[in-house]
């Protein structure tokens, strides 16, 4: 009886291997991953990305999936959590390319998960798009790695120019968190473009805490006596909310101006009046927004009860960007490696995308060229357009 | 100087939170000579419940059933929160320590640790992934005394916390139940003998330890009104740091150490570029325990420690 | 509690099998999936081989789990189960056999053994390899944190301190001379030239953290248990918001693009000489001073222990392999940043030496594969994954307070006999 097993293992074995592959390829279908950090630090920006991908994906299957070519080819979202890290971000995008077979791959949003995960896609020829991702890093020398959004050395110089220009200040102090790459990134590439416009010291308190920091005392009493005319904190919404409070509860009265990461309806909420008056840059300006950003920004309050933020909107943009490359391939072969380097191709190629936060040109890099929008916070607590500034 | 003092008292607003944090921590310790490593999610659970309370209360008050002043919102958040947190910290002390009650020390650490996540992750699934703002109860009044600013908040944190802990420790110096939780902390073995129940003892630490973290969440509600899940995490290790710091179970010296931390951390952000804050401050609290091994108050290290 | 009689019963049938009866069932296995996976998968209906024992597929398709089942049963199940029954007589022998030869030759050949199973294993798909090279890093991790928590009962949090000094270092190391980059300027030496010398990237990046541990172990021989904690705590934030602030390693922005050089025979053969070396250290009379210094300090100190001296080596010791294991870290996901090795890291790590086992090699392992294998299966629950983690080690902390499987070292020569009585256990 024993002997008699293996041998029948192995002649089942053999059996099998030859056996017809089943009903495997019944259907095809486009899967698009979305790797989005829906736990760990930043769940908010998991969230908004999860409900941007939902709502295209509600697009699509209303319309019987993207046309491609003469066929209509429904739409399958594979939608991972990175946990908000380096390590599982990576984990995801290898699991998403190789296990189930994406064609893109969406996110993931902040720079520390998109550089790495940026080398995955890179490596096994999956185009990417990170849409929130600023860090020079993602896209650099990788042909595959794309982003909806502009970088910091062009935020930096244009909101340099823009204080420069509308206050006629000449001395400015950053304040902003060393320990998260955005913010720093952005800081210095805005003091560099500072010093240019008004000579070396011309940013007289250049300040900066750690991540999780609520305490700001320290260093705003610095700037305060540094005699800076204009303060520029590029954090996220949550923290200005905090720094601007604790700014006037300190004896600031001169402007403070902020970057994309102010963009996010709470920040009203949690700073209340104290944001008022004041700018920053962004991708788009919700109050007074027309035409499909205003229809996503009144169908995304409808459905989830809150303003988008901009990763919402980037997001939105970027699901967009893939269903646009994917049309324009004219065709999918069914050969997974093949049309993966055709949408490739087909991204690189985009000329003029109409996003809702704003137009893309996509010119050989990864990287758009799209313009950024200076933001006033009115007396109502809205987000009113200010300025448009292009590259 | 101005600049100088203006930091003092930065410093002692940002050192409150740290003691009263720290005393959590020490208490607990000086009963069963464990560290309650949830204890800054429950200082995050404290400020969610004051959250809750005061937002009731205003719209109790807003719809005129029971009109009443803003201080006097803030006063009731305080006890009424105070009061739930302590529930939420006996609750923690019977899931999570008490069948514990014999096992290694590090094993208590590790379910202090796990129920930490579970508080974190349970307030994201109930509330969502957005932040909440903290109401602002009573409106800011900033006064300049000769070029250092203060407010009406800074003053009263500051001044809850110094009550609250004074407070505290005439509760351990003048009463019973004070008396026996000095007892319990000078020999956990024999004083259970003498008929001081342990359990009950260590639901009454974890109890007043919590309503502690729920008075400084409040405050740190209304000083940072921005609440997120996460935010006890930080602030919860750097807490243990200072409690260690201060000897082990010593409640002064919990206290003082709180805002010795507060004080470091503000001043070298004051003298040296802020971005090596972290850096310089731990490696001065590194130094001072390299040298004074058992803190300030604590007694010096003996064989009783288990595992 | 004894388990039911029928599953005694059934269980006993392989009682008698050796560890290489059990490792040619598993080559079997692996083999077999190997070459008819792919169509055996979807025979049971499943779109593709279930890269993690369907546990992957399990909470993501609810439907699928009977299939996933079959898959698992039929792939690995079956075969295993009637492979290692069928060769009792012949693997016994075998197993008698190897042991007569030198023990280095011995275990050299059941590590030769098990690599290929991880090799045809991993070869599948690309996942599983990852997978598989940061779980394998996460048992030289947990490993050594266990010699300072475990063997030497203090409660360091610097762990993840270590394993970022050593990522660090190795990726400066491999960065300047071999890559070009922006930061570091071109490359010194041939590419070619690189997999040779990354072991010396490896052991420059455990030597600096073996000496970033001196920090912790000088102050460690005046005080214990608390104060070192906070000390070693201490240590952490001070390496993170050291790499913060050295702009020459790009700060919060992180080091990208290491060479792809850890692949995973490099990684399995550091595990495996981690795991030796972590073994013979604990075992040794070293080791056993450790544990008397756990017990009491006083007394080891009056048994002639030199409780200095073997304080200090265990901390550089665990430092060290934190480091190598840092370096494999940097290099596998060719990305490091310091945001990487914070708190949450240090609550991992935790997790997986108490939840494994206290004092003990198995333990280790068995802590750092079931967590990261549960980390990934419960993926899909997203928010929900990190209710179910911590209260299952809340669990197991009630249960087994010391942990799955505690005190207990791997004795070579005991796993490699050949099983002839009837009810040994294993």
């Amino acid at each position: 009886m024993r002997k008699g097993l293996l041998p029948g293992i192995f002649v089942l074995a053999v059996v099998m291997s030859f056996a017809p592959s089943g009903p495997l390829q019944a259907a095809q279908t486009i899967k698009i991953g979305i790797n989005a950090p829906l736990t760990g630090d930043i769940p908010k920006v998991g969230e908004g990305t999860k409900f941007a991908a939902q709502m295209w994906l509600e697009d699509v299957k209303k319309a019987g999936g993207i046309t491609v070519g003469k066929r209509k080819i429904p739409v399958e979202l594979v939608l991972e959590d990175n946990e908000s890290k380096a390590e599982s971000a990576v984990k995801v995008a290898t699991k998403m390319i190789t296990e189930d077979d994406v064609l893109v791959m969406i996110g993931p949003q902040a720079s520390k998960q998109a550089v790495p995960a940026g080398g995955i896609a890179n490596n096994y020829k999956t185009p990417m798009i990170s849409p929130w991702s600023t860090n020079p890093d993602t896209t650099k020398d990788r042909p595959y790695v794309f982003r909806a959004c502009f970088l910091d050395p062009f935020q930096g110089p244009v909101l340099a120019n823009f204080i420069t220009s509308e206050f006629k200040f000449t001395k400015a102090a950053v304040l902003y968190d060393v320990a998260s790459d955005y913010p720093k990134g952005l800081a210095e590439f805005f003091k560099q473009a500072w010093e240019k416009l008004h000579g070396k010291g011309s940013v007289v308190a250049y300040e900066s805490f750690t991540t999780k920091d609520t305490d700001f005392s320290s260093q705003l009493t610095k700037i305060i006596n540094s005699g800076a005319q204009v303060l520029f904190t590029p954090q996220y919404y949550n923290e200005v909310a905090l720094i601007v409070q604790q700014a006037h509860q300190l004896g600031w009265k001169k402007p403070i101006v902020g970057s994309d990461s102010w963009g996010s309806a709470e920040l009203v909420n949690l700073c209340g009046k104290d944001c008022y008056g004041d700018f920053f840059s962004t991708h788009y300006a919700a109050a007074g927004a027309k035409g499909a950003t205003k229809a996503f920004i009144d169908r995304y309050k409808a459905k989830y009860g809150y303003v988008p933020d901009d990763v919402a909107a980037l997001t939105w943009d970027s699901m967009n960007l893939a269903q646009t490359a994917i049309r324009n391939t004219g065709g999918l072969t069914g050969d997974l490696k093949k049309d993966r380097e055709n949408v490739r191709n087909a991204l690189a190629r985009i000329k003029k995308f109409k996003g809702i936060t704003g137009e893309m040109t996509f010119s050989g890099t990864g990287d758009p060229s799209k313009c950024a929008v200076i933001v006033k916070i009115s007396d109502k607590g809205e987000f009113t357009f200010f300025k448009s500034v292009c590259p | 100087m101005v600049i100088f003092l203006q930091n003092l008292v930065n410093a002692l607003q940002w050192g409150s939170f740290y003691a009263l944090i720290a005393l959590g921590y020490s208490m607990v310790y000086s009963i069963l000579m464990l560290f309650n490593f949830a204890h800054g999610d429950i200082f995050m659970v404290g400020a969610y419940i004051g959250f809750g309370v005061s937002v009731g209360l205003i719209g109790l008050a807003h719809s005129g059933l029971l009109p009443m002043p803003h201080w006097l919102i803030l006063v009731l958040t305080i006890l009424v929160s105070m009061f739930l947190t302590s529930f939420v910290g006996m609750i923690v002390e019977r899931v999570g320590y008490r069948p514990l009650r014999n096992a290694p020390r590090a094993s208590a650490a590790i379910t202090g640790l796990m129920i930490g996540i579970i508080l974190e992750t349970g307030n994201l699934i109930l509330l969502g992934a957005r932040r909440v703002s903290f109401p602002s109860l009573i409106e800011t009044a900033t006064y300049d005394v000769g070029g250092v600013i203060l407010t009406n908040k800074k003053i009263m944190i500051v001044g809850v916390s110094l009550l609250l802990s004074l407070a505290l420790h005439q509760f351990v110096r003048r009463t019973k139940w004070g008396m026996a939780m000095r007892a319990m902390a000078f020999d956990s073995v024999v004083v259970p003998l003498m008929g001081v129940p342990l359990n009950t003892m260590a639901a009454l630490t974890f109890a007043i330890g919590s309503a502690l973290a729920a008075a400084a969440g409040i405050l740190f509600g209304v000083a940072y009104p921005v609440l997120d899940p996460y935010m006890g995490i930080v602030f919860g290790w750097k807490a243990f740091v200072a409690a260690i710091l201060g000897g082990r179970g010593s409640i002064l010296g919990a206290t003082l150490a709180g805002f010795l931390l507060g004080f470091t951390e503000i001043f070298v952000a004051m003298v040296f570029p802020s971005t090596l804050r972290d850096l310089i401050a731990y490696s001065i609290i590194l130094l001072i325990l390299t040298f004074r091994p058992h803190g300030f108050f604590g007694e010096p290290y003996s064989a009783r420690l288990r595992l | 509690m004894a388990p039911p009689t029928t599953f005694r019963t059934f269980r006993a049938g392989w009682s008698r099998v050796p560890l290489i009866g059990w490792l040619f069932g598993a080559l079997l296995a692996v083999t077999l999936e190997r070459l008819v996976g792919g169509p055996l998968a979807a025979a049971v209906g499943l779109p593709k081989i279930p890269a993690l024992f369907g546990l992957d597929i399990m909470l993501k398709k609810p439907l699928l789990i009977p299939n996933a089942f079959l898959y698992v049963l039929l792939v690995y199940g079956l075969p295993m189960g009637f492979a290692t029954r069928a060769s009792i007589a012949p693997a016994n022998r075998l197993a008698a056999g190897l042991l007569r030869l030198p023990i280095t030759v011995t275990t050299f050949v059941y590590i030769v053994f098990l690599y290929v199973i991880f090799h045809v294993w991993a070869e599948v798909n690309d996942y599983r390899a990852l997978v598989l090279k940061l779980t394998l890093i996460a048992i030289m991790f947990t490993l050594s944190l266990n010699v300072i928590n475990g063997y030497m009962g203090e409660f360091s949090c610097s762990h993840p301190g270590f394993m970022a000094l050593g990522a660090y270092c190795a990726s400066v190391f491999s960065l300047g001379l071999f890559v070009d980059t922006r930061f570091f300027g071109t490359a010194l030496l041939p590419p070619a030239l690189g997999p040779f010398v990354f072991p010396v990237a490896l052991l420059l990046g455990g030597l600096l953290a073996a000496a970033g541990a001196l920090i912790v172990a000088v102050p460690s021989f005046r005080t214990r248990g608390d104060y070192l904690a906070i000390i070693s705590l201490a240590f952490l934030f001070i390496v993170k918001s050291l790499i913060e602030n050295l702009e020459y390693v790009r700060g919060p922005r992180g080091l990208s693009g290491q060479p792809d050089w850890a692949n995973l025979p490099t990684v399995f053969l550091w595990t495996v000489a981690c795991i030796w070396s972590i073994n013979n250290f604990v075992t040794s009379t070293i080791g056993k001073a450790l544990n008397a210094v756990r017990d009491n300090e006083m007394a080891a100190n009056a048994m002639t222990v030199d409780t200095r001296r073997t304080k200090m080596v265990a901390f550089l010791f665990a430092a060290f392999w934190a480091g190598i294991a840092g370096g494999l870290f940097a290099h596998v996901l060719r990305y490091v940043n310091p945001g990487t090795f914070g708190i949450q890291s240090l609550a991992e790590v935790l997790a997986m030496v108490y939840f494994g086992g206290l004092n003990s090699v198995y333990g280790s392992i068995v802590g750092a594969v079931s967590i990261s294998l549960l980390g990934e299966a419960l993926r899909p629950l997203e928010i929900f994954k990190w209710i179910i983690i911590p209260l299952l080690l809340i669990l197991v902390m009630i249960y087994r307070p010391t942990g799955l499987i505690a005190f207990k070292d791997v004795d070579v020569t005991a796993l490699f006999r050949p099983r002839t009585g009837p009810d040994e256990e294993v």
